[in-house]
């Protein structure tokens, strides 16, 4: 994954895993079915791995849904063939845009990664890139990059103490989130991140070479030569819609960092080397991976908007609408974003956007309760009986029946008087 | 969250001093506690740790019986429009921020959001029920959430609007043994709380 995308404590707890990791590195990609001597020191570092591979099968946040999980190993295993075996990825649900892989072989893909992948072809691109990181044990040259200029204790040290604090996220510290977040934060902290790439990124040159190699193998297996680029394109897109200043500045100021992510450069190389393969026509594919992630396409929406950068949400949520599905629950999530953004105007737009949503056959039933809520808000006392009157009819069962119940009384008695 | 901060908090004191004399945890002696303009009566005594929150914002307490992994009763002073139960770190990192003119369901969501914000997974509530603070209309729900390591967490909330203002009572614990424990002095909290 692209350096910015990915860091975050435990995150770099594996890649201080990573760095010490079992192959040598060389221009060879590694052997399948690679392992260390147990007593070795490369052991010792296999171990760690395998210790952050219990706590992430053990984790709340796991993603369990056997045919989901099912769907990205079978994409790995189209990719690499020969690492069959060797490699296991699991759907973590968290709200960010990040894969990863240890030197042992676990992997991880988050939901907010799945939620941008717009078809299994930019998935696969994505999932090449980091067997590319894997197969080619850029870790290693990342750990000797480090040793070479900080010396061995010191390196160690911070390997130790990224470990360290992958732990402490591992123990849902307190701060767990706050340093996810931070972490993760792609989007968010290019100061911390910068202070980390410094030491312990890939190198700008890994991340082009991972970049050709998840090409490489996604092509390969038959997928879309144009994925890789256009991925990139709408993450570039989506960070530049952020609410937030500094968020969105950080795609100008990002080329000062060496391990820069998501550069232009890095998209200008990848529609080279699709140039001189032809692309194919993808929007049955685009529908076939809308297919896969639909089961939770709500749940990742509402954990989406937990990050409160209601720009990014909105632009993604633009993004999942072209297609011209789930237009129901996509359209609903948009009325979320804006209601929860409450700006100048947002709350006329998400009433709007809450009647429209309630037009199309799949929006969810707490469309018409929130839109009961904001036409009542707007004094629109009929336009309100009849959203609240639609949901007890289509929710009679809800936790909040008698609350509704309540207000519909309220607006009856208005208007008997 | 509290755990790290205490071992933050330890970390350097220890060196220096004793505990009580880092971290300074408070009796809350059965009675009338206050914070600001909101009053509650606890039944028996707890430990005050707003100390060891981190971050914590000015009108939110945090009272425990055996150590905040264990059982947390958070009580507010009246939060106004554009204040918020769980502090943001960053500019770009909000988090829920109570707003003037919320629907009811929104400030269940607001509870909600901020449990999350609290870095607990899967947060769900049942059971909204209303309440009353004083005169005016409250709303009681019950919680359920798993922390990271997937101890099931139960937990009780209680939002009211008063006058323009947001007073949250909750209260967290561990579902087995811990939650049922302290339930009916929660219940006692609950039914206590008085503005102005
Ligand atoms: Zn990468």
């Amino acid at each position: 994954m692209p350096r910015v995308l990915r860091p975050r404590a435990k995150g770099l707890a594996l890649l201080a895993a990573a760095v010490l990791a079992v192959a040598p590195a060389g221009a060879q990609p590694r052997a399948p079915h690679l392992r260390p001597t147990d007593t070795s020191d490369e052991g010792g570092i296999w171990a760690l791995s395998e210790k952050a591979e219990l706590a992430a099968r053990q984790s709340v946040e796991r993603n369990r849904d056997p045919a989901l999980n099912a769907y990205v190993t079978g994409v790995v295993a189209k990719l690499a063939p020969e690492y069959q075996g060797d490699i296991r990825v699991y759907v973590m649900d968290r709200p960010f845009f990040n894969a990863q892989m240890a030197p042992n072989g676990y992997g991880e893909v988050w939901s907010g990664l799945l939620l941008r992948v717009q078809s299994e072809d930019e998935l696969a691109f994505v999932l090449g890139h980091e067997v590319g990181h894997f197969a080619e044990n850029h870790s290693i040259e990342a750990y000797r990059t480090l040793k070479a200029r900080l010396g061995a204790t010191m390196a160690v040290q911070f390997a130790v103490a990224a470990v360290a604090m992958g732990a402490a996220v591992n123990a849902g510290s307190a701060q767990g989130a706050n340093d996810i977040m931070r972490a993760a934060g792609a989007l968010n902290d290019l100061l911390y991140l910068g202070q980390l790439a410094a030491y312990f990124g890939y190198s700008r040159e890994n991340e082009v070479e991972a970049d050709g190699l998840g090409f490489k193998r996604a092509v390969a297996a038959g997928y879309d030569p144009a994925a890789g680029a256009s991925l990139w394109r709408s993450l570039i897109a989506e960070t530049g819609s952020s609410s937030f200043k500094r968020v969105r500045d950080q795609e100008a100021r990002a080329n000062i960092f060496s391990t820069h992510p998501v550069s232009s450069e890095r998209v200008k190389a990848l529609d080279d080397l699709a140039a001189k393969t032809p692309t194919k026509a993808s929007t049955a594919d685009r529908k076939a991976y809308r297919a896969v992630i639909r089961p939770h396409l709500a749940a990742w929406l509402k954990d989406d908007l937990r990050r409160r950068d209601y720009g990014q949400s909105l632009a993604l949520i633009d993004r999942l609408a072209a297609e011209g599905e789930d237009q129901g629950l996509l359209t609903f999530y948009r009325a979320e974003a804006y209601r929860q953004r409450r700006g100048e105007g947002d709350l006329e737009l998400a009433r709007k956007a809450y009647a429209q949503a309630g037009t199309y056959p799949d929006a969810p039933v707490a469309t018409w309760r929130t839109l009961g809520d904001l036409t009542l808000q707007a004094g629109d006392r009929p336009g309100a009986k009849a959203a609240y009157e639609t949901y007890l009819a289509r929710a009679p069962q809800a936790q909040d029946r008698w609350l509704v119940e309540a207000s519909l009384k309220k607006l009856s008695e208005g208007s008997a008087t | 969250m509290i755990r790290t901060n205490v071992v933050r908090l330890l970390a350097p004191c220890a060196l220096l001093m004793s505990l009580s004399a880092c971290v300074s945890v408070t009796s809350a002696p059965a009675g009338p506690y206050k914070i600001g303009t909101a009053t509650v009566t606890l039944g028996h005594e707890w430990s005050d740790i707003s100390a060891i929150m981190f971050a914590r914002p000015a009108k939110v307490r945090l009272l425990s019986m055996d150590g905040p992994l264990l059982n947390r009763l958070y009580v507010t002073d009246g939060l106004a429009p554009g204040e918020f139960m769980v502090k943001p770190t960053a500019k770009e990192r909000p988090t829920p921020t109570y707003r003037a003119g919320m629907a009811p369901t929104e400030l269940v969501e607001f509870v909600t959001d901020s449990v999350a914000a609290l870095d607990y997974q899967r947060v769900e509530t049942d059971n909204l029920r209303p309440a009353k603070v004083g005169s005016a209309d409250g709303l009681r729900f019950d919680l359920k959430a798993k922390t990271k390591e997937g101890l099931d967490i139960s937990g009780a909330a209680q939002v009211a609007d008063v006058n323009g203002k947001l007073y949250v009572v909750l209260f967290l614990a561990p579902s087995e043994h811990y939650f049922a424990a302290e339930l009916p002095e929660v219940e006692t909290v609950l039914g206590s709380v008085k503005v102005g």
